[in-house]
């Protein structure tokens, strides 16, 4: 396990090395520079070389890659070009937010998602296949419509029309009550599409368990359906069913940033879009850095979890 | 006896080097399903200049946010142009940013996969670890990144999508080129001292194709979403070009007044992206063997 963990890390490590490299060095790509590139044509010569020089362009290549490397290290992320705000303050207000709509989603899916598979299921088990069908068809078209044309379908029908939650409004997290209630419908976006899949998921692994020995067994042992199928059953589907929700951690964040941006939410997706909108290369660089690397952690993490905690796996 | 086995033997044909079974694909229900949905789309994108409609640009200051009528079936957006026009349009784009960037993935992946998994060593590597760069990033994120870099339009469009999904398939190619290898007809071209271009072309690489087609068909539906999701962000096809996600952009300031500009455009997204999975489940069934019903 040591072993594995180490191996991973060292692989985890290349990775992040080779991400933070990869997007410095595309970034020099743009033609022109990024001074050019942001000041357009509002501003040339003595000013633009100003900038070039603030922004430390004029030093060569290699310095300013390791200049940069040793920034990250230290956590020293500088500030936007733009604005002259602490990128790391920017990030640090904008995380809270992102991370919040991201576990309620993850929360609202796993309490929707799992009873409705388990009970999917069972009845696939016992020869009904009509909710699994409902439930196939379901996951397929939700799986299918663009986030954004969903969140501005509920945004239409819950919000402008039913008026069940606010579409405007500051989004601070001193005010728990209005924070919820804003972010509430971008929660329920993200979450239809993650039920659908989350559910097939668990009705699979479940379907597969429910006809071991060991599940006849119980029955024959006189427990109760309900027993046989909560305590047997998802227990043992639960650890490849955890699994796929730390992996589709990716597919959320990508979700996060249509969300944020329809629904006017000040996370990291905002911040990011902002950022190219903008042309604050500063910014962007960094954020895409922060996602991968978020990314990244949360797929190690699983990956460890999944292997410590399920005695099949060798090692 | 023996003389009639060798002769036909030297009658017979020589095999195609690519034989996919496919009359049982027009045979397939998910196949039927997705060409009846995917030719009408592609027959009215085609015929669109011949349509009563207005041109997709042509604005009508006199009939600005019409609702849904016979006239406008779409209805009309802030400028008074016809919305089913520039959703055509829009659908044009979207088919072929799905075809290109599922070809360029294809073939970029069939190649680099390729060479990794049949060579090995060094090659593997390298490829190996530039793939699991670009895939710790999340899918969207990587394409916006790409974008803000590459400039928004087209063609950049259709490059970052398509750099984003090229390490998907190396991966795919990859793993199938591995498994090939060791098997027993291999060997046997190794035997008769086959060279390697022979083995990758005449053998491996025809035996990968159906599965990598199938990841195609679901990368040319992906494609069209990631497509539509940086237009609407604003970081893909820049209006007045319509495209299916700056027009349901557009339509974002006027929900509630003209609910149609953004809904109905979306619901031909999502009918292209179901008949594009369909087609790959369809032609799961009838190409891979092991996924057969």
């Amino acid at each position: 396990m040591i072993d594995y963990a180490i191996k991973k890390s060292a692989q985890l490590f290349i990775t992040v090395f080779g991400v933070v490299t990869l997007v410095f060095f595309t970034l020099r790509l743009i033609p022109g520079d990024a001074a050019s590139a942001m000041a357009g044509d509002t501003i040339s010569g003595e000013a633009l070389d100003l900038m070039r020089e603030q922004m430390g362009l004029n030093e060569p290549l290699m310095s300013q890659y390791f200049g940069y490397l040793r920034d990250l290290v230290m956590l020293d992320l500088g500030q936007t070009i733009t604005t002259r705000l602490p990128i790391a303050e920017m990030i640090g207000n904008a995380i809270p937010v992102t991370l919040s709509i991201a576990l309620l989603t993850i929360l609202l899916t796993v309490v929707i998602s799992i009873p409705l598979g388990t009970v999917a299921a069972y009845m696939a088990h016992k020869g009904r296949t009509r909710l699994d069908n409902l439930l196939t068809g379901f996951a397929m078209l939700v799986d299918l419509m663009p986030s954004f044309w969903t969140a501005l379908v509920f945004l239409l029908l819950f919000s402008l029309t039913l008026g069940w939650f606010p579409a405007s409004g500051m989004v601070t997290l001193d005010d728990p009550a209005m924070f919820l209630s804003r972010i509430a419908l971008p929660v329920l976006v993200l979450s239809v599409t993650q039920i659908a899949t989350m559910a097939r998921i668990t009705r699979t692994s479940v379907l597969e368990i429910l006809s071991e020995d060991y599940v006849r067994t119980a029955r024959a042992m006189g427990w109760s359906e309900f027993r046989v199928l909560f305590r047997h059953a998802l227990k043992n589907a639960a650890l490849p069913i955890a699994t796929v929700i730390g992996l589709s951690f990716g597919n959320l964040l990508n979700g996060t940033v249509i969300v944020e941006f329809i629904f006017t939410i000040p996370g990291i997706g905002n911040l990011l879009i902002n950022g190219i909108n903008s042309r604050d290369y500063q910014l962007v660089q960094t954020l895409i850095v922060f996602y991968a690397l978020l990314f990244v952690s949360i797929n190690f993490i699983t990956d460890l979890v999944y292997r410590a905690l399920d005695p099949r796996v060798s090692f | 006896m023996a003389n009639e086995t060798v002769d036909t033997a030297a009658r017979r044909p020589r095999p195609p080097a690519l034989a996919l079974p496919t009359e049982g694909l027009w045979a397939n229900r998910k196949v039927q399903v997705a060409l009846m949905i995917l030719v009408p789309i592609l027959a009215l994108t085609a015929l669109a200049p011949l349509l009563p409609l207005q041109a997709p640009l042509e604005t009508n200051l006199r009939a600005i946010m019409q609702p849904p009528s016979i006239d406008h079936p779409f209805g009309t957006d802030r400028m008074g142009r016809d919305v089913l026009a520039r959703t055509l349009a829009g659908v044009k784009v979207s088919l072929l940013v799905g075809f290109s960037v599922a070809t360029i993935a294809l073939i970029a992946g069939m190649i680099l996969g390729t060479l990794a998994g049949f060579f090995g060593g060094l090659i593997d590597r390298v490829v190996m670890t530039v793939v699991d760069i670009f895939l710790a990033f999340p899918s969207l994120l990587l394409a916006i990144g790409l974008v803000a870099i590459v400039g928004t339009g087209l063609i950049p469009v259709i490059a970052a999508i398509a750099m984003a999904d090229v390490p998907r398939f190396i991966r795919l190619q990859r793993s199938q080129v591995l498994s090939l290898r060791s098997r027993p007809f291999i060997d046997a071209a190794r035997t008769v001292r086959a060279s390697k271009g022979w083995m990758m072309t005449r053998h491996i690489i025809p035996n990968t194709v159906a599965p990598m087609l199938v990841a195609g068909s679901i990368a040319s539906a992906n494609a069209i979403l990631v497509e539509a999701s940086l237009s609407f962000l604003g970081l893909g096809i820049m209006p007045p070009a319509p495209s299916l996600g700056n027009i349901i952009r557009d339509g974002q300031t006027y929900l509630q007044e003209a609910w149609w500009i953004s809904t109905l455009p979306g619901v031909v997204i999502l009918l292209i992206a179901f008949a594009l999975h369909f087609l790959s489940d369809g032609a799961r069934e009838e190409l891979d063997p092991r996924a057969r019903k």
